[in-house]
């Protein structure tokens, strides 16, 4: 039996949307933006693992005092999982990641995210970029910049399936940044990286973490990205550690940052308006286009949420993605499960930071109080200034 | 006669029936339709477009000028956005 005649020519079609999460944002492909959002529209409809994290390694080379992964002051070697019971499994070995970078590929996936720690302390990361690059994955890089050295650059802009990398900062000055990350040196090192990266033809987006000792100088580290023509993204939300550890909160903005920053260096990047609240809207990408696998081989609903639902070493990952309880519960939710934000009136404003509200509470569905209050102090800034309504 | 292949380093992934192709070099990123998915998957090894409009006549219930013209259109395409490389002749 023969098909129907098809069209032929290359569909290009667009289709507006708002990304669920910065997941979506994949770094390089943003002038396809529209249609990256309907790519991720068909990913979330089908259920298909499109973008997937992947932690090569918990390594780094900085101390950032808000790090999520864990705490960077405890003794080295120190890993603990969200109870706090130390964490003995073994990292992923070099085959294990080979196997599970094959199984992602036959799974749906083509965003392959590689962090850290900091992935460029991870020994066999070219050996894992030939690999991804065999298997036609489109691969982004998260890295803190220092280790960009000469030379490093180079070597990364020879892989053709880079789609890009995001370097991450922390200030508009040295002093600022260095104390964030706990290594004098490091704000030069990351901006030549930076750079670096850039001038090797790779695509680099900033990521600036807003926290209490950088947020007098966001406005300057934003006008230091523009002059230097980099693209970059704004995350104010520090969320409580994947170690179980609670110490990053004590670098969240303070409520009034928050809502100075809201009326101020950040009320162009806030939703214009409200944000629809439907149930076809309201679940963001985890479990659906989204998930993450860490260093032990866990799989999660996306890098923000360590909540297991399966580990590779024990399950071929697409019966985890498939049949996981975990992952069918997520996609299963509604909004009225979500018991704190089912009666909230500032639905339409809040981000509903999953990792956040995880993390801090220990429930997908529970919430934070910083993303309530975020939400809280968008509306009053995006209203602010707007007509009433009209009145009977 | 000519024939081209895909480029074999470019990422791309099926989604369902459509197929995803980024570019990363050029920051762009492309959905192939189920047909020009099929013309993409059968570019994995230098095809001729004798030898593509072969194929998809034994799958396709068209014409051979139509199917032909076709496929020319839809490779014409691909090659002008850069996803394929040319294979020699055939």
């Amino acid at each position: 039996m023969t098909a129907p005649a098809r069209s032929l020519p290359l569909s290009l079609a667009v289709a507006e949307a708002a990304p669920r999460c910065q997941d979506e944002l994949v770094v390089g492909a943003e002038t396809n933006y529209a249609l990256m959002s309907q790519v991720q529209g068909l990913a979330f409809d089908r259920t298909v693992p499109l973008n997937v994290s992947l932690e090569l390694t918990l390594n780094c080379n900085i101390r950032c005092l808000h790090c999520y992964n864990l705490d960077r002051d405890l003794p080295q070697g120190a890993c603990h999982d969200r109870s706090g019971a130390p964490d003995t499994r073994p990292d992923l070995s070099l085959d294990e990641i080979m196997r599970v970078l094959e199984e992602l590929r036959d799974a749906g996936c083509l965003f392959l995210t590689l962090s850290g720690g900091e992935v460029l302390t991870y020994p066999h990361l070219y050996a894992v970029l030939d690999r991804a690059r065999e298997l036609n994955f489109a691969v982004q890089l998260l890295t803190n910049g220092t280790m960009l050295q000469p030379g490093v650059a180079g070597r990364l802009a020879s892989y053709r399936n880079l789609l890009g990398v995001s370097v991450s900062l922390y200030g508009a000055t040295a002093d600022v940044h260095d104390g964030i990350t706990q290594m004098p040196g490091s704000w030069k090192r990351t901006w030549d990286g930076a750079e670096r990266l850039r001038a090797a033809g790779i695509a680099v987006r900033l990521k600036f973490i807003v926290m209490r000792p950088n947020a007098h100088q966001v406005e300057e580290m934003r006008a230091q990205a523009e002059a230097r023509r980099f693209a970059y993204l704004v995350d104010v939300t520090i969320t409580p550690r994947h170690d179980g550890t609670r110490g990053s909160l004590e670098t969240r903005v303070r409520e009034d940052q928050l809502a100075a920053l809201y009326r101020g260096p950040l009320r162009d990047l806030l939703p214009t308006g409200k944000l629809p609240v439907t149930e076809e809207r309201f679940p963001c990408n985890c479990a659906r286009g989204n998930c993450a696998i860490n260093v032990k081989g866990d799989v999660h609903p996306c890098v923000s949420v360590p909540w297991a639902a399966g580990n590779v070493r024990e399950q071929r990952f697409a019966d985890i993605w498939q049949t996981s309880p975990v992952f069918q519960r997520i996609r299963g939710l509604r909004i009225a499960d979500y018991e704190a934000c089912a009666p909230c009136p500032d639905k339409p404003y809040c981000s509903r930071n999953r990792g956040a509200s995880f993390n801090y509470s220990g429930s997908y569905t529970g919430t934070d109080p910083f993303v309530c209050r975020s939400a809280a102090l968008t509306r009053e800034a995006v209203t602010a200034g707007a007509p009433d309504a009209p009145r009977d | 006669m000519s024939a081209w292949r895909r480029d074999a380093e470019l990422p791309f992934q099926k989604l369902a029936e459509e197929t995803i192709v980024v570019d990363p070099r050029r920051r762009e990123v492309h959905l192939l339709n189920e047909t020009a998915a099929r013309i993409w998957e059968l570019l994995a090894s230098p095809q001729s477009l004798d030898e593509l409009t072969a194929t998809l006549g034994d799958e396709y219930d068209v014409g051979e000028s139509e199917l032909r013209e076709a496929v020319a259109e839809c490779v014409a395409g691909l090659e002008g956005k850069g996803l394929l490389v040319a294979a020699g002749t055939r």
